[in-house]
């Protein structure tokens, strides 16, 4: 409660003044709800974990042979230490009902072999590398 | 009394000046470094002796720091009509000795004034591009000029084939005129095309990148498809021009250069058999196919490095122009996914805006599964292909050679989607889906009471792969024309063509379709 004097056309009056909080001032009035036309709100849904790799991580490495898409290692038609020539096929990848061969994008010797026959792997994942 | 010497003495003084550009010191430079000069390039373009320039005696009227004293020769750029193998072609090439082949407001009027005369006579525009941008001397007029042409480009577009080469800088808002036009060839050295250069992405996000991940033509070529050709430098670029040109009519209301053959040939092509794989997994290279089913395997492919698992290019098949669209098993297992189906689409639209049958070679598993996919907007994006092929009125002619699955077989252009003529050999499998996916929807109950289920599907499996791994079930249907051996492929579809090729297809009048883009 606060006490003031408040002159009105050089007349002077006492007035008490009560501070009302927050929780007494009135309710604000709900606007109305949103009409049917209005674009309803949504926010993009929150990508969901990665799957665990069924193989190694996506490729990064000099020398990674990546899987150019998702499928099923069919076989791996080098060995681990055998050279192989540019453009030589080095594995096998099915998917979409289809079988896509791996070709080495440089010469090299094969330095590891990621990946087995019959592991599904994902897109960008490392087959093999090259030393 | 005949005319004064003194004039033409004048004359032959202000051509000489104006063919120089920006000097005789500027161009020696520029030989040193191994680059042609912007007459040098129409040279190489024009039949010899063809040259028909306009505006060679145009100068900047800017009278803002410093340039009302300077003489820019042409304004930067040279314009003019030239042949190239017996037809008129526009062209402009940007000088770079010239201000730096800088854009201001004259500039720009002399490319607008070409593309004018180029839409009124109905010949493509070939526009060189080696600019460093706006002239910012000229300020809001040099924007305005911009405007300008990117105006007319889209005037043009689906009237004359416009080809942008890329031969020097092409930055910023510049880079959006080539973008407009119908193909951009790229030179692999002194080029670079972008909207915001390192500097710039440098100063905005921190981020640090070279320019040849940014503006380089292998980028553009492989990652962005950007461009639709390299070439090693501007004369390969003009080379290019010219063997694409050979495919093109000069606008859309004409056919392009068939060159038919007085005979047809329908012999077989053994070959052709012995290139399919008996194994349904192993792929067929249908660079193979392509380049037995063309004359000459002379095939100009377009946009040869990006989003391989699409092939499209021009070739004639018995004299006969056309568009070739293939899946290509060996890449992504011959999907469609985003960028391929970009691809396909504007390719598609290309040929229909200038009269080019389309000739669709399909072996399709399906669109490309994957959450990339489907948030990057494959619906939107795959679309493209059925909203593409429903609008050509051009022949189409379908040879479905192996797969063709699902939404994948309409969006390769069945006879639903408008295909005067469909071809299946005999390895062809059109379903709605794979069997073994078919099976496990349709027998679910059976399979799940089977004493061995995996057994039960796999029969099940085989009795569906047995109807609808094969032409004839769609061919009882109507949705084949015929199925033909892949040795007959080369005389039928030739054949086809020339059959079709007085087709008149009318649609309801609009301003134009709305394509999901």
């Amino acid at each position: 409660m606060k006490k003031l004097r408040v002159t009105v056309e050089g007349k002077a009056y006492e007035v008490l003044v009560e501070m009302l909080d927050e929780a007494g001032a009135p309710a604000p009035v709900a606007a109305p709800s949103a009409s049917p036309a209005s674009l309803a709100p949504v926010a993009a849904p929150v990508a969901s974990p990665a799957p665990k790799p069924a193989a190694p991580a996506a490729a990064g490495g000099a020398g990674d042979i990546p899987s150019p898409l998702a499928g099923k290692v069919v076989s791996i038609d080098v060995k681990v230490g055998q050279a192989v020539e540019e453009g030589a096929q080095v594995a096998t990848v099915e998917a979409m009902k289809m079988n896509t061969y791996i070709y080495a994008p440089r010469a090299g010797t094969v330095a590891a072999i990621l990946v087995n026959a019959g592991d599904g792997v994902e897109e960008g994942a490392t087959l093999l590398r090259l030393g | 009394m005949p005319i004064s010497p003194e004039l033409l003495q004048k004359l032959a003084e202000r051509r000489k000046t104006a063919m120089l550009g920006g000097g005789a010191d500027k161009l020696e430079e520029r030989k040193k470094k191994g680059l042609t000069s912007a007459r040098e390039r129409l040279g190489i373009l024009f039949q010899p002796g063809t040259f028909m320039e306009f505006g060679l005696h145009a100068q900047h009227d800017c009278h803002h720091f410093g340039l009302q004293d300077k003489s820019l020769p042409c304004d930067g750029v040279v314009t003019g009509v030239g042949y190239v193998e017996g037809r008129p072609v526009a062209a402009f090439s940007q000088d770079f000795t010239v201000g730096g082949g800088a854009v201001g407001r004259i500039h720009a009027q002399k490319i607008c004034d070409l593309m004018d005369y180029a839409q009124q006579s109905g010949i493509p525009v070939i526009g060189i591009n080696d600019s460093g941008g706006a002239r910012i001397q000229e300020g809001d007029d040099s924007l305005s000029g911009y405007g300008q042409v990117f105006f007319h480009n889209v005037l043009l577009s689906g009237v004359v084939p416009q080809i942008s080469i890329i031969a020097g800088p092409c930055a910023g808002g510049a880079a959006y005129s080539p973008a407009l036009t119908d193909f951009i060839i790229m030179t692999k050295k002194n080029s670079q095309m972008f909207i915001c250069g390192p500097d710039v992405i440098k100063a905005a996000t921190g981020a640090t990148v070279t320019m040849d991940e940014v503006g380089s033509a292998a980028a553009h070529a492989t990652v962005s498809g950007n461009i639709h050709f390299v070439a090693e430098d501007a004369p390969g670029a003009l080379a290019l021009a010219q063997r694409l040109l050979s495919f093109l009519p000069s606008n859309n209301v004409m056919d392009p250069p068939h060159r038919p053959a007085k005979s047809l040939t329908l012999d077989r092509d053994p070959g052709m058999n012995d290139l399919v794989p008996a194994d349904p997994k192993a792929p067929l290279d249908v660079y193979q196919v392509i380049n037995r089913l063309v004359d000459d395997a002379d095939f100009l492919e377009v946009q040869r490095d990006w989003a391989r698992n699409i092939v499209v290019g021009f070739a004639r098949i018995q004299g006969i122009v056309v568009g070739i669209v293939a899946n290509q098993p060996m890449v992504k297992a011959g999907t469609l996914d985003i960028d391929s189906s970009d691809k396909g689409a504007r390719f598609i639209r290309f040929c229909n805006c200038f009269n080019i049958p389309l000739v669709t070679l399909v072996d399709i598993p399906g669109f490309m599964p994957g959450l990339a996919q489907e948030r990057g907007g494959i619906i939107r994006h795959g679309a493209k292909m059925l909203f593409a092929y429903a609008a050509a009125t051009v022949p189409k002619i379908t040879v479905i050679m192996r797969k063709s699955y699902g939404g994948a077989y309409l969006a390769m252009c069945s006879k639903d989607m408008g295909a005067d003529l469909v071809y299946a050999w005999p390895c062809a499998e059109i379903a709605v889906m794979g069997a073994e996916g078919a099976v496990n929807v349709l027998f679910k109950r059976e399979i799940a009471a089977a004493e061995d289920p995996k057994k039960k599907a796999a029969e099940l499996a085989a009795d569906y792969r047995e109807k609808f791994a094969s032409p004839y079930e769609a061919a009882s249907k109507g949705m084949i024309t015929d199925v033909i051996e892949p040795a007959e492929t080369r005389g039928i579809v030739a054949l086809g063509l020339r059959n079709t090729l007085s087709k008149r297809e009318t649609r309801p009048p609009k301003k134009h379709g709305n394509i999901p883009l």
